[in-house]
């Protein structure tokens, strides 16, 4: 492998475990403060790339123009589902069945982004879509680059808003202790509806990003899932940096595995890490004390 | 860790595990006198039972066309799949999205024996399990490590990887062109065909629905349940809930592989994409969860239900990717309003049209004490009224309850 593919691969895999790690933090979030593995993040992910597809071709403005649609519009979602849904089922078997429930939004959303503008596969055309830059002897897409840019503005504002915020340190406490968070007056039910609202948020940032440069199709969410869930076990479930790092490493791996494996195999690079996370250490990497009873 | 044997089964911190099964079955505070209804509710179900058993035996008769006939095989799969997801489903409560992955190895693993081994199609069915069932142990051990939420990751992640995989290895499997899977009965004509199958499942039915029978009156069975009401109660109190977890969990996987195996004789050509489908782990769930975990026949119920009505999408919808939306409903529906299934939820319907008696569905500790106290205050007034001729009987009726070895689903079912 020459020097100059292993460093192209190198930094797309950077790119791209960029966009991961965004996705991951949503998925992170709901967990956190909720114990809910949200299986339809990725529907919601392919829909929100549905959205800015349908935004471009409707009025030839740029996708990226739709975040400003898509992203109040998926956080209001996200806490009409944790109010609407996921308070609604049994605290006991609360993991298990949101897992269920959101399965069945994101078949929902997978039948409906189907019968509204059918099976075929989309891709925005923009006049972008072609140019590449050299990077150190790297040719990287503008948009791949865009995208990153995107989820790594993003990733900081949650961290800043996480750590500097009276909010964010409400949504911390909920994450690690809720009846501790409620005994010193915390509101845990509104913060986890906004928790849930910040995970879609990202959901429609990284759709966004995902329209640039991808070809879409409705049961593209699957392809998203799997991965996604192995990063935030990997990464510890519950733990945000936890799965920003998961996300890094795996995204680099898996993009320098393609070069000698192909892209099927590299992909099984997932798979591996979590059977070796759960056999190793279970409760992952960076998870503490919240990831060991899940 | 101790294995399964070497814990002294006997212990008698265990059967104070079941002790709040029992509590619960109590509370049928004031049962109608006699036994006059509990025996009919029994002549009730055997009737049902014989009828239900005739109608499957009769169906292949009765089948007006070759499509009604292969469609009640593709039931009877269902309901076989159903039931055996519910090993592990209905008797710990972890709930697994990827059973198509033990459905799809089983399949895969009877069509290559049979193709590139030359071993004969019904040996391979059961040679195919047997590597199932080995396939299951560590992967079991990873994923029953942790509770819950990572176990269903586990089990969507290894549908996943195995869909790769076995498009990947195309020079093998066939990859997405499909594995075609020579008939058992070369000279049978098609509806003979589907009709020796329909029997060939229909038997694999009755021998999975009885070894769940069997398991939920065992004493190994409560011990699961008790996995499933308080994992870390039961652990505590002896319980070894690891080995009697991946027991569940290799049980229920290899009859899964069990049904893969003969859906692969049946159908004939197998693709990675429907074998190894997170929809179909979906529907399975989806067929346990509607029918009840805890009732023998809900997942037949609900295989009964969710297949009809899959067929009829398929023939009013086609191709659109309406079905989706209406399974999802359907599932979203199920969780939200009626988690214990239809027949639970009829008989709750139906008990509050009769005589008073409580559902002892799924009871957190807090409610459980509270029922407590009232069925003891209750057996305390009926203690004091000397006219209470049937007291005696009573405490007949509620001496069964305190066996170990039921627990409130069979009695109150």
């Amino acid at each position: 492998m020459s020097t100059t593919l292993l460093f192209q691969s190198l930094v797309l895999g950077v790119l791209l475990g960029g966009l991961y790690a965004l996705l991951a933090a949503g998925l992170t979030l709901y967990f956190g403060v909720m114990r809910v593995v949200m299986i339809a993040h990725s529907a919601f992910l392919v829909l929100a790339a549905y959205l800015a597809w349908f935004f471009t071709t409707q009025t030839g403005i740029d996708p990226l123009v739709s975040l400003v649609i898509t992203v109040p519009l998926f956080f209001v979602l996200g806490i009409g589902m944790q109010r609407l849904l996921i308070t609604r089922l049994r605290p006991e078997s609360l993991t298990m069945m949101s897992v269920l429930l959101t399965f069945a939004v994101a078949l929902f959303i997978e039948g409906m982004i189907g019968l509204t503008w059918s099976g075929t596969q989309r891709r925005i055309q923009l006049g972008y879509s072609g140019s590449s830059l050299e990077f150190f002897g790297a040719q990287i897409a503008v948009v791949k680059l865009i995208a990153f840019a995107l989820a790594a503005v993003s990733l900081v504002l949650l961290y800043v808003l996480l750590k500097k915020t009276q909010f964010g340190k409400a949504l911390r406490a909920t994450i690690q202790h809720k009846e501790a968070a409620q005994l010193i007056g915390i509101n845990t039910d509104r913060v986890a509806g906004l928790g849930f609202g910040l995970g879609l948020a990202t959901a429609a940032i990284g759709g966004t990003a995902l329209s640039l440069d991808a070809t879409i199709y409705p049961s593209l969410h699957w392809a998203w899932i799997g991965p996604l869930m192995a990063i935030i076990v990997v990464g510890g479930l519950g733990s945000i940096p936890g799965a920003a790092i998961a996300a890094m490493v795996l995204g680099i791996s898996q993009s320098l595995l393609q070069v000698p494996l192909g892209t099927t195999w590299a992909q099984t690079i997932f798979y591996v890490a979590l059977f070796a996370t759960l056999m190793v250490r279970p409760q992952g990497f960076f998870g503490g004390r919240l990831a060991q009873r899940f | 860790m101790p294995s399964a044997s070497s814990t002294a089964p006997d212990g008698p911190g265990v059967d104070s595990t079941l002790e709040p099964g029992a509590v619960r079955t109590a509370p049928t505070p004031l049962p109608p006198p006699g036994g006059r209804r509990s025996l009919a509710v029994r002549i009730a179900r055997v009737v049902a039972l014989a009828v239900g058993a005739a109608l499957v035996l009769a169906f292949p008769a009765l089948a007006p066309n070759a499509y009604v006939l292969s469609s009640g095989v593709i039931i009877l799969s269902y309901a076989v799949l159903a039931t055996s997801w519910n090993f592990v489903g209905g008797f710990t409560g972890y709930i697994s999205l990827g059973h198509a992955a033990y459905f799809g190895l089983g399949a895969y693993g009877t069509g290559l024996l049979i193709t590139k081994a030359g071993v004969p199609s019904f040996v391979a069915i059961g040679l195919s399990a047997l590597i199932v069932l080995l396939i299951a142990v560590p992967i079991g051990i990873a994923s029953l490590r942790v509770r819950g939420a990572s176990f269903v990751i586990v089990s969507i992640a290894f549908v996943l990887i195995l869909q790769l995989v076995f498009q990947a290895l195309g020079s093998i499997t066939g990859g997405s062109l499909g594995l075609t899977v020579p008939r058992p009965f070369p000279g049978l004509l098609r509806p003979e065909h589907h009709r020796v199958f329909f029997y060939l499942f229909a038997t694999l039915l009755v021998f999975v629905l009885l070894t769940w029978w069997l398991i939920d009156r065992s004493r190994f069975g409560t011990r699961l349940k008790a996995v499933r009401e308080d994992e870390d109660k039961a652990e505590s109190l002896g319980v070894p809930t690891r080995n009697y977890k991946l027991v569940a969990f290799v049980v229920s996987a290899t009859s899964t592989a069990l049904a893969g195996g003969l859906y692969a004789l049946w159908f004939g050509d197998l693709d990675p994409i429907f074998q190894f489908s997170i929809l179909l782990g979906a529907y399975i769930v989806l067929m346990a969860l509607l029918g009840g975990v805890r009732n023998v026949f809900g997942p037949v119920v609900g295989a009964l239900v969710v297949g009809v009505g899959l067929e009829f999408f398929k023939v009013n919808f086609g191709n659109t990717q309406f079905h989706l939306v209406a399974v999802a409903m359907l599932l979203g529906i199920v969780v939200l309003f009626m988690p214990d299934g239809v027949i639970p939820a009829a008989v709750a319907l139906v008990r509050r049209f009769g005589p008073q008696a409580a559902s002892i569905r799924e009871l957190s500790a807090a409610e459980l004490a509270e029922r407590e106290r009232g069925v003891r205050a209750a057996a305390a007034a009926r203690a004091r009224p000397a006219d209470h001729g049937a007291s005696a009987a009573d405490g007949d009726r509620d001496r069964p309850h305190e066996d170990p070895r039921t627990t409130g689903d069979q009695e109150e079912r």
